[in-house]
Order: C-alpha cells, then sequence, then structure tokens
C-alpha cells in the first residue's frame, strides 16, 4: 500500500530533526509517488522519467528547510514536482505555453486525488481485512463483483455482503467524526 | 546513478534542519547585504554629520517607519513567495498600508506649506541623486538574498525575484536614510519609492534567470 500523509510527512519532520533513517524511508517512499506523476503526465522515456525523479529527489533534500511543518507535506512536494517538470519543458525549449500549463495541472486534479487516495487508505486500514478487500477490488480498481469472489476465493454474495457492510462501518465512522 | 544509491548518499549524514530555517537564511541575506551596504556609505557617500541631532526630531523617524514597515512587508512576501506552496497571496496588498499612511502625511505637509515653497519642499536638494543611491544600495542586499535563495525553492520566479527587490530596495532605503539630509514626506514618498521600485523592477526582471534551480 502506498505510503499516506501523515507517514510521509512524520518522515519528513524526521529528517528535518536530523533523522538519517527518517529520511532514507522518506526518500524512498517518494520514488514510486514521483514516478507514477511524471509517468501521467509526461511522454518521455523511462531513462527521462528517472532523470526527473531523481532530479525531484535532490531538491527535496536541498531544499527541505523550505517545508513548512504546520502544511500539508503533499501539496510542498507535488509543487516542487511539477516546478521540476516545467523547468525540464523550458529546458528542452519544448513549445508549451508555460502559463497556461501550471493551470491544466492543477486542474487535473493528481494531487487532490492522490491525497483522497490515501485517506482512503487510512479508512479502509481501520475495518476487517475481507470488507476492506472487497471494497478496494469492487469500488476502488472497478473489478466486478465475480472478479473480485474468484481473486478473494470467496463467494459472490460474501464480496456483496462485505461491501455493504464495510461501506455502512465507514459512512459510521466518519458521520462520527464530523460530530 | 541509480536510484537507491542516490538515496543512500543523499540520507548520509543528514543535518537538522530548524523549524525557522527559511526566515533565518532570509535575514542573513539582507543584514550580510546591508552591512556591505552600509560600508560603501561610511566610504563613499560619508554618514550625515548631523546623524545624531537628526535622529532626536520626528522627520527621521517618519522615513525610518516608512522604510522599515515597507522593507518587513516586503521580506514577509520574500518568505513566502522562497516555498515552492506560498498559498494565498491576497493579503499582500498591505505592502501598500505605509505608502497610503506617508501619502497621508505628504497631504498634510502640503496644506500647512505655502504654495511657493511646493516645488522646492518636492524636490528638496538631492532628488537627481536619491532614486539611483537607493538602487545602487539595494545591488549588495539583493545579492546576499540571491545567496538565501539557493536554499529556497521559489515556483514563481518573477514573483519572488519583485519580491527579493523591493525587500532589497526598501532595506537599502533604510540604510540610505544615515546619509540622506531631507526632511519632506513628499520627498521621500516620490524619490525613495521610485528608487525601491527601480529595485523592485529590475527584480521582477532577472528573477526567472537567477532563482532558478
Amino acid at each position: 500500500m502506498r505510503a499516506n500523509e501523515d507517514q510521509l510527512r512524520a518522515w519528513m519532520i524526521g529528517g528535518l530533526d536530523g533523522d538519517a533513517a527518517a529520511h532514507a524511508s522518506l526518500l524512498r517512499a517518494l520514488v514510486p509517488l514521483l514516478r507514477s506523476f511524471y509517468r501521467r503526465r509526461m511522454s518521455a522515456g523511462p531513462d527521462d522519467i528517472e532523470d526527473l525523479v531523481q532530479e525531484t529527489l535532490i531538491a527535496v533534500h536541498t531544499r527541505r528547510g523550505t517545508y513548512d511543518r504546520d502544511r500539508v507535506f503533499a501539496a510542498w512536494l507535488f509543487a516542487i514536482a511539477r516546478y521540476k517538470m516545467i523547468d525540464q519543458f523550458r529546458r528542452n525549449r519544448r513549445t508549451v505555453p508555460i502559463e497556461g500549463l501550471e493551470d491544466m495541472l492543477v486542474a487535473e486534479g493528481f494531487e487532490e486525488s492522490s491525497i483522497a487516495r490515501m485517506d482512503i487508505g487510512d479508512l479502509l486500514a481501520t475495518l476487517p481485512a475481507k470488507q476492506a478487500g472487497a471494497i478496494r477490488a469492487t469500488r476502488i480498481d472497478g473489478a466486478s463483483v465475480a472478479e473480485a469472489a474468484n481473486a478473494a476465493g470467496i463467494g459472490e454474495s460474501d464480496v456483496k455482503v462485505s461491501v455493504h457492510r464495510g461501506l455502512k462501518a465507514l459512512a459510521a465512522r466518519i458521520a462520527g467524526q464530523r460530530l | 546513478m541509480n536510484t537507491d544509491d542516490l538515496i543512500a548518499s543523499l540520507s548520509d549524514g543528514v543535518q537538522p534542519v530548524g523549524r525557522h530555517a527559511v526566515g533565518l537564511r532570509l535575514a542573513l541575506g539582507v543584514i550580510g547585504g546591508a552591512v556591505v551596504s552600509i560600508l560603501l556609505i561610511s566610504v563613499t557617500l560619508g554618514f550625515r554629520p548631523d546623524l545624531w541631532l537628526a535622529m532626536q526630531g520626528p522627520a527621521f523617524w517618519m522615513k525610518w517607519s516608512y522604510t522599515v514597515s515597507l522593507s518587513a512587508g516586503a521580506i514577509y512576501a520574500t518568505a513566502r513567495l522562497a516555498r515552492p506552496d506560498p498559498g494565498s497571496l491576497r493579503r499582500l496588498w498591505l505592502i501598500a498600508l505605509p505608502v497610503l499612511v506617508l501619502a497621508t502625511l505628504g497631504l498634510g505637509e502640503l496644506i500647512t506649506t505655502p504654495r511657493s515653497e511646493w516645488l522646492a519642499m518636492w524636490l528638496g536638494h538631492t532628488w537627481t541623486k536619491c532614486p539611483w543611491l537607493v538602487l545602487a544600495l539595494a545591488m549588495p542586499i539583493f545579492v546576499g538574498l540571491l545567496w538565501s535563495f539557493r536554499q529556497m525553492a521559489p515556483t514563481r520566479l518573477r514573483a519572488a525575484g519583485a519580491a527579493a527587490g523591493l525587500a532589497a530596495g526598501a532595506f537599502a532605503a533604510t540604510v540610505y536614510c544615515l546619509h540622506c539630509p531631507e526632511v519632506s514626506a513628499i520627498f521621500v514618498l516620490t524619490w525613495y519609492s521610485l528608487g525601491i521600485l527601480l529595485a523592485a523592477s529590475l527584480g521582477a526582471l532577472v528573477g526567472p534567470r537567477l532563482l532558478r534551480w
């Protein structure tokens, strides 16, 4: 499962306090996040993507003092990632309308959706494994009930019931949080 | 280089970074530059001989309140823009507040002064030099800020450059008060502000080139 905001932020703050192990965990966890960030929005080859990922990791490291501990880590990270990508376009002198580009990227909502995914991950972790697995398969990964049942080795009605109970439990939990 | 090796070398010997790293580094850049500017004044222009006496009168403090409050606002803006996610910048119009206050003071001055003396009051003795001297004294401070920015992560380079230029100009004007003998509010409002504005424009001009990272 992908690392979530709280975990990343905890590692980041650990690194800021001089904890090398936390810093290394953070950088390792960022690699898949950054790879998918760049892959989604560039037609570059794997080597170019990896170069950008590395450059972003270096920026995260050398400019980590600009992270404000009271703010969202993902927003800081993706602002750097976006800047590095635009800088890369500029260096290659590709004719990209930079002014519009930034809005376009923000509008695509990758950050929001990945922050949302992290939240969902948190919520699902509070459910029993069977319910969480059934919800993830049918509602997030987009599998059919039959496929989910096959993959988990349980009956279709079991999947349906698990999804139903799980969603109900989540709804109750969220309603409870709001109160 | 392999990404795993890169991570290993980056997390080898991690230095702790304080909560106020951005503010401290900007302050260091501004103060370092200002020391050079003060040295420049003492060597070339000289401090005004009646500085001690002037510091007991209101005109000196009128000028300093203006330039110091403008510097504070500009440095705050610079600190915001030094981060990759500066957030909403809507409150930055507050930087215009000192200008409005000074304009009000200037208006009062004009009302209490006979019309025949307006021009002399506006131009003072040094209006031809003042904006250029402020701009020149802003250069060391701007260079200091460029040094600060080497650990910053601005994503709006032109805005960050303009804010750094504004901060350098306003702080240079603060330092310039140690030399400048002028006393009227409309003089400061026009010629100081012109020098500060020149510095900010220069910052906006070179920001995208010099602040890249």
